[in-house]
């Protein structure tokens, strides 16, 4: 699914080259749950936006899907942000004046999904993160893991084959970031492959695999043991059958 | 992937636009004025022109004038003709009306003079036309009441005479049936035979009308004549009458050419060209202003959405992180912008319109407003919308998605 070959980023700042990433090599298949930890400063959010095609290598490849991104043109880049990723971000960044239906059905504004199609699979995704009943909400009436909720549901509109989240829980209390993390879990064992950016040890170490990263390198690669294997009888109860058009 | 349609781009334009109502009405406001302006001054130029050609028109059909005297300018209508030498002559008159009613269809010659008229105990000043019957239609100025002397009258020198509006007003007490009664010209007494329209222009309203033949034996003694009013088959023959009178005459004055002329001709289609040059360079001239304002009006819409641009930053950002393109990014300012313009133009339209018929109605003003120019004030705003968007809407699409992102 997402294939990293030595990748390099580099920021000019001025006169001195900042590096953010040192050659990081590797690689993430399909229906992984996958977190990334390390101090602030390391790489993180720099490495999720080059996987989320916000950005793109200095150096290095980065193969996505069987894509390989560097040779790709701007609206390209934009198909796949719209069709192949979902990206959750810290602060939500919900559009102020849309409702969060509205919001969901972004993504899809894009794709050229007609309207009441739309509609439809917004709501059906904010009833899927348990939000059908604030679905004409502005995101100003809602709390923080209201929104984020509404973000996630977002980032699924267009069944995208990898859910990037970028300290998703960041902004939230512990009590709320707990239950999103219930939520991204969920997902997986729907079959999301998910990237999940966190501080917290406790919440990465319910991932699969957790990578470190230090100084813009991978310091550490791990399986984390709390999950192994996705099996369709670790599906919590009540959970709907998985969203269609995401690979499993 | 089918991509954002130019109707979601149009939704989320408006809705953009509604949703700070007071902003986008100022960027608004200055193609709202702008196109106003240029409806309402178009129409007020317009309606002087016409106002102008009316009258002009009202003088007489393709008429033209030879006057006596030296050539002066193209003026249609003398204020004084009474001290000029009368230089035409009847030999003069009998060519013009032998030429071929494809050229000519009326002629008639006509002297004046400054002379005191009296009726009962009045006394004024007035000027006195000797003219022969077809003058009323030549000139366009007929009799409201009574009627115009006749070949016959002219024939047999009739002491008769047709009262100039004003002059009508100054010697009879208002009401009073002037026909039949006598009033005297140079102590001569003269039969009233009506009253002539009022034509708004002092030199004909104060005047009063006799028979040429009247004229030449009472009052001037010379067989020549002031001028003579030629009425053209059509305004198309015009020049070629104009050329062929003034090579006639020469011929029959014995003058090389004319510079040495004693005669000249006025043209009605020259002075309606020149009359309708000049004010078509002075609707121009109040078209351009207006269209300073409509370019003033376009960088006041590219200033705020620069603004915009800026505060929407993360948006912009959000909306790229979700699939939108840069020509998408780029699709939706320029339709904002168009939008806004197309708004603040139809308004000013609507503005422009109202303007002008408070001119014409509470004013009194002269006001004609053009389709063609509520057809163009409309294509400016959208134009003005495309070219002062352009450069913020391209900004915004130039936008790194990740700077765009973290933007406070
Ligand atoms: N746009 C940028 N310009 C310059 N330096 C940047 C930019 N983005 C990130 N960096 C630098 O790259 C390094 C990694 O940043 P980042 O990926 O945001 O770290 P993390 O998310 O792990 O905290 C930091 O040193 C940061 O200052
Ligand atoms: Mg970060």
């Amino acid at each position: 699914m997402i294939e990293l070959l030595n990748v390099t980023k580099e920021y000019q700042m001025g006169d001195t080259v900042v590096a953010a990433l040192r050659g990081v090599t590797s690689s993430i298949a399909q229906g992984e749950f996958v977190s990334i930890v390390g101090p602030s400063g390391s790489g993180k959010s720099t490495l999720m936006n080059l996987i989320g095609c916000l950005d793109t290598p200095t150096k290095g490849r980065y193969i996505l899907a069987g894509e390989a991104i560097e040779k790709l043109s701007v609206d390209r880049l934009a198909e796949l942000r719209n069709a192949t990723i979902g990206f959750v971000f810290q602060t939500f960044n919900l559009l102020p004046r849309l409702t969060a239906l509205e919001n969901v059905e972004v993504p899809l504004v894009y794709a050229g999904v007609p309207r009441a199609q739309r509609r439809d699979t917004a709501m059906e995704m904010l009833e899927r993160v348990g939000l059908p009943d604030r679905a004409r909400h502005k995101p100003n009436e809602l709390s923080g893991g209201q929104r984020q909720r509404v973000a996630i549901a977002r980032a699924l509109a267009s069944r995208p084959a990898v859910l990037l989240a970028d300290e998703p829980t960041g902004a939230l209390d512990s009590v709320t970031g707990e239950e999103i993390m219930e939520l991204f879990q969920a997902l997986h064992s729907e079959g999301s492959t998910i990237i999940l950016v966190t501080h917290e040890p406790a919440l990465a170490q319910r991932a699969e695999r957790m990578i470190r990263m230090h100084d813009g390198e991978v310091a550490e690669d791990v399986r984390t043991g709390t999950q192994s294997g996705r099996t369709a009888e670790r599906t919590p109860k009540g959970v709907v059958a998985p969203p269609k058009g995401v690979v499993v | 992937m089918r991509g954002i349609t130019q109707w979601e781009n149009t939704r989320i334009s408006v809705r953009s636009i509604a949703g700070s109502p007071i902003r986008s009405a100022l960027t608004a406001l200055g193609v709202m004025i702008g196109v106003a302006a240029v409806i309402i001054l178009v129409a007020l130029g317009r309606g002087a022109q016409t106002q102008v050609e009316r009258s002009l028109n009202s003088l007489g059909a393709n008429l033209l004038i030879v006057y006596s005297g030296e050539p002066r300018g193209t003026a249609l209508v003398r204020s004084n003709t009474a001290n000029i030498r009368p230089t035409l002559t009847e030999d003069d008159l009998a060519m013009i009306r032998a030429m071929p009613p494809e050229l000519v269809s009326l002629s008639t010659p006509a002297s004046t003079a400054n002379v005191q008229l009296k009726f009962e105990n009045r006394n004024i000043a007035a000027s006195v036309v000797g003219t022969g019957p077809e003058y009323p239609d030549i000139r366009n100025f007929q009799p409201i009441y009574g009627t115009f002397f006749t070949h016959a009258d002219l024939e047999r020198r009739a002491a008769v005479v047709l009262l100039g509006a004003q002059v009508y007003r100054d010697l009879f007490d208002a009401g009073r049936d002037p026909i039949g009664e006598n009033v005297r010209i140079n102590g001569v007494s003269y039969r009233v035979l009506g009253v002539m329209e009022e034509k708004g222009s002092a030199a004909q309203d104060s005047s009063v009308l006799i028979p040429i033949s009247t004229f030449q034996r009472r009052i001037s003694g010379e067989s020549n004549y002031a001028m003579i009013s030629i009425q053209a088959a059509s305004s198309e023959v015009m020049h070629e009458v104009q050329a062929a009178i003034e090579q006639q005459i020469l011929r029959l004055h014995r003058l090389p050419s004319m510079d040495y002329a004693d005669f000249y001709i006025a043209n009605q289609m020259d002075l309606l060209s020149t009359v309708a040059g000049v004010a078509g360079t002075f609707t121009l001239l109040l078209a351009s202003i207006a269209g300073i304002s409509l370019v003033v009006g376009g960088v006041g819409i590219m200033n705020i959405m620069l603004v915009s641009v800026t505060e929407r930053t993360r948006e912009i950002g959000v909306r790229m992180a979700l699939g939108a393109r840069p020509r998408d990014i780029t699709a939706q300012f320029l339709t904002e912008a168009v939008v806004l313009a197309l708004g603040g133009g139809a308004i000013g339209i609507a503005l422009g319109i109202g303007g002008s018929w408070v001119a014409v109605n509470m004013a009194r003003t002269a006001a004609e407003v053009s389709i063609a120019s509520v057809g163009a004030a409309f294509g400016f705003s959208v134009i003005i919308g495309l070219f002062f968007g352009g450069y913020p809407a391209w900004r915004a699409s130039q936008l790194d998605p990740i700077e765009a992102l973290r933007y406070e």
